[in-house]
């Protein structure tokens, strides 16, 4: 009887271990996959240009190390300013984002009046529909405003595209405060105003941040209102501006590598220290 | 209340709330969609002097030639587009995720980070990046294919004809493969354990678990992946504009519905943009959106009940 | 004969150990508890027997037959989930039938089976539905049906009753106990809820951080707690504890000087205690009243009075600062604030050492006259 046994157990633990190493296989080959070609892009980005060519998949060594790409790019482009253009546009438009979206999303959970329903499926239709099929009348709207040319026009444009999304997390979350709360509040003569900015935004801070992150990423990473609102003379952002150095200067391996380095490393960067929020919004269920 | 007599004061405070968000959600996202489902039906002259024409816009780009083969063309890229999404993207995300959600499986969260991470960068930065490494310049890709001894299939695929769509649309995959697995994950990770472990004990191997237990309690998450994925894809510009350029090379193979509409707007090389017909590519995207969410809505969505686990 | 049997069962995640070395003989038709605090190890272990961890030493088997290695569903045994895991997109009967559908049984066996299940759990009306359209008893009738149908040698249930409401919980505990005698069938429970490991239990397995601190029948547990651990879990409300130290030793009783200065006896065995030894002792409160009827009498100030009709508990605090709880009589016109006197037989004392363990009783029971302590020395004597 005990010898029987013996075999499966020594078969089970193979077995298990075995399918253990498949998907941990599985795993790293698609982790190489989703890496690799953005780590090519970076390691040859600090390469003479003859080391590129020779053999792209080497690290740098003193002997082919050259920055000379990166002095390309500061010198033929305003990099810099780009750069902090996707700054201004991307952290105003959040701002905005956040701010009206959570009193939207409150007056639209607390108050019952009349067209809120309407107002709610307004909101609820913009998830889906992608406002770039307005672009036509957007373009016309910037230019009768004068605002073509500028980054207001962009952040203006962001809000409203940001504003569904928040609007439909927030107030997923607005609900589960408890009622309790701001009926205690409100029994205390507190104002609607201090309920909603010292006891809902307080309160919905988490979720605040995931919506900052699914907010952000479209802004930062977005090419087609900049190409079509504020595609020039400065008012590039980083997106745009790589686009437009890489279209004019597409010979240069050295300088697109380097400009292709100098757009991924800092999202990279900033993704590695948030992605533990980023994800844990994404897998929290706040988006159904 | 004895005192309902009274008028409640006008709610300043819902004004308040709602106002500033609405307006600017109302000015530029509601009104111009409007406004171009309206600029659809108008023509312009040579001066700029608009006027009513009906569908005369619509007429002319479904059925005239020289715009309704581009309209087509583009239709069915971007319905391709859409084909290989679904049948590499989705699968992948949801291999990857069933394969993340396993009970106590080392480094998991490594990996997703790892895995999601070109999710995060620019579409263009990406079709860059690829541009660059499918080159035959550079020679990345061949000389990779020669290692592994499939050097003899290696091709300038971006620059083909017949498979510049389609890789395009792989490299796109390569780079959104992270939505679907987190969007998956997160709703394995739903299913309470204890439904798990009361198949195992019912005797079903990990396969039948899958089939029978997993994949029914995430077909709705399945299901509005696969709308995300449609309306992305029916909406997607800058991977084909970053590397193809508004074209959409070779030969219009690589024109997909953003670009087209970016072409009728803007004009490129002799013929110049049409704010009017532009708007009516818009409004013909806009309708292909709305049936396709139209379908998830009413037809998939209310099949598929979300189970209360 | 489906005897389980567990021998040095360990099991450890990583390099910590949860379970240490888990004996445990249960005999065919036997409806074991396992008992204990969150954390135990209770329901670790229930998993273990059940396979759905694995065991990483030690050896378990059921029926004769060792079973570490086989998968859950070849162990003869069904599982009884805290939240009833019921398939939600599967009907009632699909639920029920799963299990058999994968074993690969003919469509009439499974219907046959499914259905005589059903009549036994009075769901037979219900087969066509979806578990959310069930109320709580009734799912968990559903969970049952399904572990019946599988016709196991072994029931295992991990705290079914906990997300039933207090009148079902009653009711649902009942009817547990009624299917036990109907099926016949070996149950292995577990619970953190004492009331329900007494009233279900054959045995009674009490745990405490991975280990078992004792195993026998209700009243064995109630009367002869191994270790102060099993006195206090034991009991509603809790078994009083006071400290003193041993002053003297006689051969049917010891001692014991309290630390407000009372001298108070114990009948127990001394085992190997000395004088000036620091022991704890412990009363429970229904074996204490009011008054001084009884031999020991201790004093003190009443803090809280809760009276349920049939008895009130008298909350009180000692001189020395210790709290104590007695079951009074529901009579009892006690108010807070009072000094009063209460009392108790030194029969009904249970004496724990330094480390926990108890002595000995020589009677158990609750003995109050003079005449049965009587008695009691005599057949101590004898």
């Amino acid at each position: 009887m005990l010898n029987q046994m013996t075999i499966p157990q020594k078969l089970s633990i193979k077995h298990g271990s075995g399918k253990k190493v498949m998907m941990h296989g599985v795993l790293m080959i698609y982790t190489f996959i989703a890496l690799f070609p953005i780590f090519v892009i970076i390691i040859n980005a600090f390469k003479t240009r003859k080391a590129i060519f020779k053999d792209p998949l080497a690290l740098p060594t003193p002997d082919t190390f050259s920055m000379v790409g990166f002095e390309q790019v500061l010198l033929r482009s305003e990099f810099e300013l780009f750069f902090a253009n996707s700054m201004v546009v991307t952290l105003l438009s959040l701002f905005f984002v956040l701010l009206l979206g959570a009193m939207v999303a409150f007056a639209l959970t607390e108050y019952k009046f009349r067209g809120n329903l309407f107002i709610a499926i307004l909101f609820a239709m913009g998830i889906m529909i992608p406002i770039r099929l307005g672009t036509v009348s957007i373009l016309n709207l910037m230019s009768n405003l004068n605002l073509v040319n500028t980054l207001t026009a962009l952040v203006l444009v962001y809000i409203a595209q940001g504003l569904p999304l928040a609007v439909y997390i927030l107030s997923e979350f607005i609900r589960q405060i408890p009622k309790e709360l701001k009926e205690a509040a409100r029994c205390d003569n507190v104002s609607e105003y201090k309920i909603f900015f010292t006891i809902v935004l307080p309160l919905i801070r988490p979720a605040l941040a995931t919506v900052a992150v699914f907010t952000m990423i479209p802004i930062w990473n977005d090419l087609w209102f900049p190409l079509i609102l504020a595609p020039g003379e400065g008012n590039q952002t980083i997106t745009l501006g790589v686009q437009q150095f890489i279209g004019q200067y597409v010979t240069d391996w050295n300088s697109v590598l380097a400009a292709l380095t100098l757009a991924i490393v800092p999202v990279l960067v900033l993704y590695l220290i948030f992605s533990r929020q980023l994800i844990r919004g994404l897998t929290s269920g706040a988006v159904k | 209340m004895t005192t309902s007599n009274h008028k409640a004061p006008f709610p300043w405070h819902i004004l308040f709330f709602l106002a500033p968000g609405l307006l600017i959600y109302v000015s530029i996202s509601v009104y111009p969609l409007l406004d171009t489902l309206w600029l659809g039906f108008f023509e312009e002259d040579e001066s700029g002097q608009r006027f009513f024409s009906g569908l005369k816009n619509y007429q002319t780009l479904l059925f005239d030639a020289v715009w309704s083969e581009p309209f087509w063309n583009a239709l069915w890229n971007n319905t391709k587009f859409f084909i290989v999404h679904m049948l590499v993207q989705n699968p992948i995300g949801l291999m990857l995720a069933v394969l993340l959600s396993s009970p106590r499986l080392q480094w998991s969260n490594s990996y997703r980070t790892l895995i999601f991470m070109p999710t995060m960068l620019s579409v263009v930065i990406i079709g860059f990046v690829w541009q660059l490494l499918l080159s035959p310049i550079w020679g990345i890709s061949e000389n990779f294919l020669y290692d592994i001894g499939l050097g003899e299939y290696f091709d300038a695929w971006l620059g083909n004809e017949g498979t510049a769509l389609t890789t395009l649309s792989l490299i796109s995959v390569w780079q959104f493969v992270g939505i679907p697995m987190m969007l998956i994950y997160a709703s394995l990770l739903n299913i309470p354990d204890e439904l798990i472990d009361a198949s195992v004990v019912d005797g079903s191997s990990a396969w039948q678990t899958f089939w029978n237990i997993k994949l029914p309690l995430i077909l709705p998450t399945i299901g509005m992946v696969s709308i995300l994925t449609f309306v992305a894809n029916f909406n997607a510009f800058e991977l084909i504009y970053a590397v193809k350029g508004a074209l959409a090379g070779p030969n219009f193979s690589t024109d997909i519905m953003g670009t087209l509409f970016y072409r009728t707007f803007f004009g490129f090389q002799l013929q110049s943009g049409s704010i009017t017909m532009g708007a009516a590519v818009a409004t013909l995207m806009f309708l292909i959106i709305l049936i396709g969410v139209a379908i998830y809505l009413f037809l998939v969505q209310r099949r598929m009940q979300r189970f209360q686990l | 004969m489906a005897d389980v049997q567990l021998k040095n069962i360990k099991k450890n995640y990583g390099d910590v150990e949860v379970l240490h070395g888990i004996e445990l003989d249960i005999k065919h038709g036997e409806f074991v508890v396992l008992v204990g605090a969150s954390g135990c190890g209770k329901s670790t272990l229930l998993r273990l027997i059940a396979g759905l961890e694995d065991i990483s030493s030690g050896e378990l088997s059921i029926a004769d037959r060792v079973v570490n290695n086989l998968p859950p569903a070849k162990r003869g045994i069904a599982m009884v989930f805290q939240s009833y895991a019921l398939y939600p997109h599967m009907s009632v009967f699909k639920n029920m039938s799963y299990g058999l559908k994968i074993a690969g049984k003919s469509k009439a066996d499974i219907r046959e089976k499914v259905e005589e299940a059903a009549r036994i759990l009075h769901i037979d009306h219900l087969l066509d539905r979806l578990p959310r359209e069930l109320s709580g008893g009734q799912r968990q009738r559903v969970a049952i049906g399904r572990a019946i149908v599988r016709d196991p040698n072994v029931f295992l249930f991990d705290e079914p009753l906990s997300n039933l409401d207090a009148a079902l919980r009653v009711k649902t505990r009942v009817e547990i106990s009624k299917l036990h005698q109907e099926l016949g069938a070996t149950i292995i429970y577990v619970t953190h809820d004492q009331v329900e490991a007494m009233t279900l239990g054959d045995k009674i397995v009490v745990m405490n951080e991975g280990r078992v601190e004792q195993c026998g029948s209700p009243l064995e547990l109630y009367q002869h707690p191994k270790t102060q651990f099993v006195a206090g879990f034991i009991g509603s409300p809790k078994m009083n504890f006071m400290d003193g130290r041993v002053s003297a030793i006689n051969s049917e009783y010891l001692d014991i000087k309290l630390s407000n200065g009372t001298i108070t006896q114990a009948h127990v065995e001394s085992a190997d205690l000395a004088i000036g030894d620091s022991v704890t002792i412990g009363i429970r409160p229904e074996h204490m009243q009011e008054g001084t009827d009884a031999e020991m009498v201790l004093e003190g100030q009443v803090t809280l009075v809760e009276q349920l009709g049939e008895a009130s508990f008298v909350y009180m605090q000692l001189d020395d600062g210790a709290e104590i709880i007695v079951r009074a009589s529901g009579e009892s016109t006690t108010t807070i604030g009072e000094r009063i006197k209460v009392c108790f037989s030194p029969v009904s004392a249970h004496v724990f050492s330094q480390s926990g363990q108890a002595m000995r009783r020589l009677k158990a029971g609750n003995v109050k006259s003079h005449a049965e302590l009587a008695r009691l020395k005599a057949v101590g004597a004898g």
